[in-house]
């Protein structure tokens, strides 16, 4: 479960600040796979930061009583002068997981052979892509927050990640944020619309789509 | 009575006897017939039959006017009349099956085959008649039989071996049956028929080599063969020889450019050679000559979406769910389209697959004090790990220059001193052990001080996990910088004893106090710099000039004692020289000075570390943005 009580969270931008959440208190049930909509800008990832803790509120606070992961597929903690192993004991360390066993599965799922030990720097973003994807299944979270992932190696890759995450899915939640409504419609219960500082829930996303897209064509 | 007028006039009359009657209504059928005149023939055929069917002669007649006008079910009753008197009849019951087998009525058609191959069994065409009609009715194995009989008659006729191998085949006696194809076709090598079964049988046990030499010497004879050649790329086909499979089915097409199937072929060997584009042309025209094949539709609708071409796919595949809405298959091909076409509206399509079924979440106890104590341990040293190894890792030289800089810096100190001083340090009589009991509480806290500083700047991403706080970064840099300060002043008491220059420290209290003691101030200290230099990021400009000054006034190379009393009281409020007079105390027995305050520095220290805490708490939600 993870309740928002009476977060506020604003922006400086060049045009003064940015409300993205004003006095929101909402609860994202255990149990359910969340949609979260907004048009571009509204704040759907800073949305995801706050919950998984990687941003704080400015005022409010946010409460988890589960394992909140990283967003899915994230990078960018990999330190570049370090080898890929090195920063995936770094994770494993900080979440106290056993380091040999997520850095044998790292090892194996990600398919890097030599580079594992080579610096991040000399990645490719495809190949910082799957080492962050493997490290994100490796740790056993209860709820997995997902910012648009976008897709990840060749084909094959693909369905080996799909394969993997389906079996994670099966005792773990989501939280989702993405413009596909096809992905969305196939994986969440439960919808989230952000819009003007305010976060609305929907027990059914089908319900949540259609009011979006009410809300998209009004503002038009 | 010759004219079939006069035959009329005669019947008009009343007094005629049935037997009579009889006779010229056979007489008007046959002259009927024979005018032409089927319908009429058979009507006056049934009358006489009626009025006589126990007699020989007109049961004879009406047979045969009744078969040859097409009258199966007449027919057949008269041959079953004429069978009553002559039982032992063979071509009567021959004509009786074929009539009941035109009638439909095939289980007495065989019954009558049957009599007729048994009472003849020299005749090979009754065998094979029976043969068929058993084949007719599904009864394969009995059919064998007969046509075992027939071939043993006629042995070398190819019809009936091939006849007999298609049978055989169908009862799965797929190698006899192979013989014989072959047999047949080594009595009649030119003939197409026998040709292109043993080709298909040949085919269809794997034997394709075989298969291709007798349909390529076939389709040699019979250029003008669509079949032959139809057969010849399928047999081309299965020896992987795509190629030429392709140029055996254009020419099938030249020879009949009519056929849908032939299309249909050569629309799968285009695809399965990759001519994805020549393909969908090819199932395009194999669909304008049979436009309601599902199966066609489906393999159209592969190639297009083989190729790339979803809208084209989409439209074949809304004409397939169309015409076959209950067929899964189809449905299934449609929506991996429709995904495959999602996909592309939308680039960031997940990674995902289909939906799984989950198990109720079981809920964690919330962390105890003693948990959430250990987690922040456990971050602390991952980070100090990273730390270590980060360094490690940027620069060549790594810490070989956290140990050549006091080095150098206490060599160059020795050197400039032993001269000037001629020979002898303030206290002691060793340069070396001076000087390093100045440089290392004066690292201790400059270090720590300066490089916790840019904790939080550098450690931006590590932020981005949750489990990350600021005060884990600056905590971390902080005991790292401790970490190796205090090793690296082992190492270099150690060097100096390696160069007979050694001397252990005798008050190891007053050692250990004052490396806590400065310790701690260096790192409050840089929990306060990291809070300003979040605000104010020129700080560590005037922080690196203020330990520059620190260097001059905290007595590292000289004792604050030579210093003249009002100058040591302005002094004596620098902490970090209480600092270096304590540590050094402990390596010198003879040095008390008078002004060293131990308790100043504790408190100092303690108000340090407060106040970082408290600054680093208080203001943590601003001291990091993430972009």
């Amino acid at each position: 479960m993870i309740a928002l009580d009476g977060v506020s969270k604003t922006y400086r931008t060049r045009n003064g600040r940015r409300t993205v959440l004003d006095n929101v208190s909402v609860t994202f049930e255990s149990g359910y796979n969340f949609g979260v909509l907004g048009v571009n800008g509204a704040g759907k990832s800073t949305l995801i930061r706050l919950i998984a803790g990687s941003e704080m509120p400015d005022l409010g606070v946010v409460r988890r009583d589960t394992r909140v992961s990283f967003p899915l597929g994230f990078g960018g903690t990999f330190h570049g002068a370090l080898s890929g192993r090195e920063n995936v004991a770094f994770i494993a360390r900080i979440y106290g997981a056993r380091v040999r066993g997520v850095l044998d599965y790292v090892e194996g799922f990600s398919e890097l052979g030599d580079y594992f030990d080579m610096p991040v720097n000399t990645y490719s973003a495809g190949m910082r892509a799957r080492l962050a994807f493997a490290s994100c299944l490796a740790l056993d979270f209860d709820l997995y927050l997902i910012d648009e992932v976008t897709e990840i190696g060749d084909q094959r890759f693909r369905q080996k990640c799909a394969a993997a995450f389906r079996e994670r899915m099966q005792r773990a939640d989501i939280i989702l944020v993405t413009h596909n409504i096809h992905t969305l419609r196939q994986y969440c219960d439960r919808g989230a619309i952000l819009a003007n500082g305010k976060l609305t829930l929907f027990d059914e996303i089908g319900t949540a789509l259609s009011r979006y897209h009410r809300l998209v064509q009004e503002s038009l | 009575m010759g004219d079939p007028e006069g035959c009329r006039c005669f019947l008009g009359r009343l007094d005629v006897p049935d037997d009579e009657r009889a006779r010229v209504y056979c007489r008007l059928s046959e002259a009927l017939y024979h005018q032409g005149n089927r319908d009429l023939a058979a009507d006056y055929a049934r009358r006489a039959f009626e009025l006589q069917p126990q007699k020989e002669e007109v049961a004879n007649l009406c047979a045969w006017v009744f078969s040859n006008c097409g009258e199966h079910r007449d027919a057949a009753a008269a041959y079953e009349q004429l069978l009553e008197i002559r039982p032992c009849w063979a071509a009567g019951h021959r004509h009786a099956s074929g009539s009941f087998a035109a009638a439909g009525r095939l289980d007495r058609a065989i019954s009558h085959g049957r009599t007729a191959s048994d009472l003849d069994p020299l005749s090979s065409e009754f065998a094979c008649h029976v043969a068929c009609l058993l084949e007719t009715a599904g009864r394969a194995a009995q059919a064998a039989v007969y046509l075992l009989r027939a071939a043993a008659i006629e042995p070398a006729d190819a019809g009936v071996l091939r006849h007999l191998s298609a049978t055989l085949f169908a009862l799965e006696q797929s190698e006899q049956a192979v013989a014989l194809a072959l047999r047949a076709v080594a009595l009649t090598p030119t003939d197409p028929l026998n040709a292109l079964h043993a080709t298909e049988l040949l085919l269809r046990t794997d034997r394709y080599d075989e298969a291709a030499a007798i349909i390529l010497a076939i389709a040699e004879i019979h250029q003008q063969d669509a079949v032959a050649f139809r057969l010849l790329s399928a047999t081309q086909m299965l020896r992987g020889r795509a190629e030429d499979a392709l140029v055996a089915i254009e020419r099938a097409l030249d020879l009949s450019p009519q056929t849908a199937e032939y299309h249909l072929h050569r629309a799968h060997l285009l695809h399965r050679l990759g001519r994805l584009d020549e393909a969908a042309e090819a199932f395009g025209r194999a669909a304008t000559f049979d436009p309601s094949n599902p199966d066609l539709k489906r393999s159209q609708l592969a190639v297009y979406f083989d190729s790339g071409r979803l809208i084209e796919a989409l439209a074949i595949g809304g004409d397939l769910i169309r015409a076959s809405p209950d067929n899964q298959e189809y449905a299934e091909a449609v929506l991996q389209v429709l995904h495959r076409r999602l996909e592309m509206l939308h680039g960031d399509y997940i990674v995902l697959g289909e939906r799984p079924l989950r198990r109720a979440l079981q809920l964690r106890p919330r962390p105890t004090i003693f948990a959430a104590l250990q987690t922040q341990l456990r971050v602390v040293y991952a980070l100090m790990m990273r730390e270590a190894r980060t360094r490690l890792a940027e620069s060549k030289l790594g810490y070989g220059w956290v140990l050549l800089e006091p080095v150098l810096h206490i060599l160059m100190l020795s050197l400039v001193f032993a001269v000037m001083m001629r020979g002898r340090p303030p206290i002691g009589d060793k340069f070396f052990i001076f000087y390093y009991t100045g440089i290392i509480p004066y690292h201790l806290f400059v270090h720590a001080s300066s490089s916790m500083t840019y904790a939080v700047a550098n450690n931006g991403p590590v932020l981005q996990l949750p489990l990350v706080s600021t005060f884990d970064v600056i905590m971390a840099r902080g005991l790292v910088e401790v970490l190796t300060d205090v090793v690296v002043a082992i190492i270099l008491l150690a060097g100096f004893f390696a160069v007979g220059t050694g001397v252990l420290p005798y008050d190891f209290r007053a050692l250990a106090g004052s490396v806590v003691a400065v310790s701690l101030f260096g790192c409050g200290t840089g929990f306060v710099n990291a809070v300003i230099y979040a605000f104010f990021k020129s700080w560590d400009k005037i922080w690196a000039q203020l330990t520059r000054t620190l260097y001059f006034c905290s007595g590292i190379f000289y004792v604050p004692g030579v210093m003249p009393d009002w100058i040591r009281d302005i002094l004596a409020w620098n902490p970090v020289l209480h600092a270096v007079d304590w540590f050094r105390s402990s390596f010198f027995p003879e040095y008390e000075p008078h002004w060293l305050d131990r308790s100043y520095l504790a408190i100092i220290a303690a108000l340090s570390v407060a106040a970082g805490l408290c600054l680093e708490r208080g203001l943590r939600r601003h001291l990091y943005e993430p972009l």
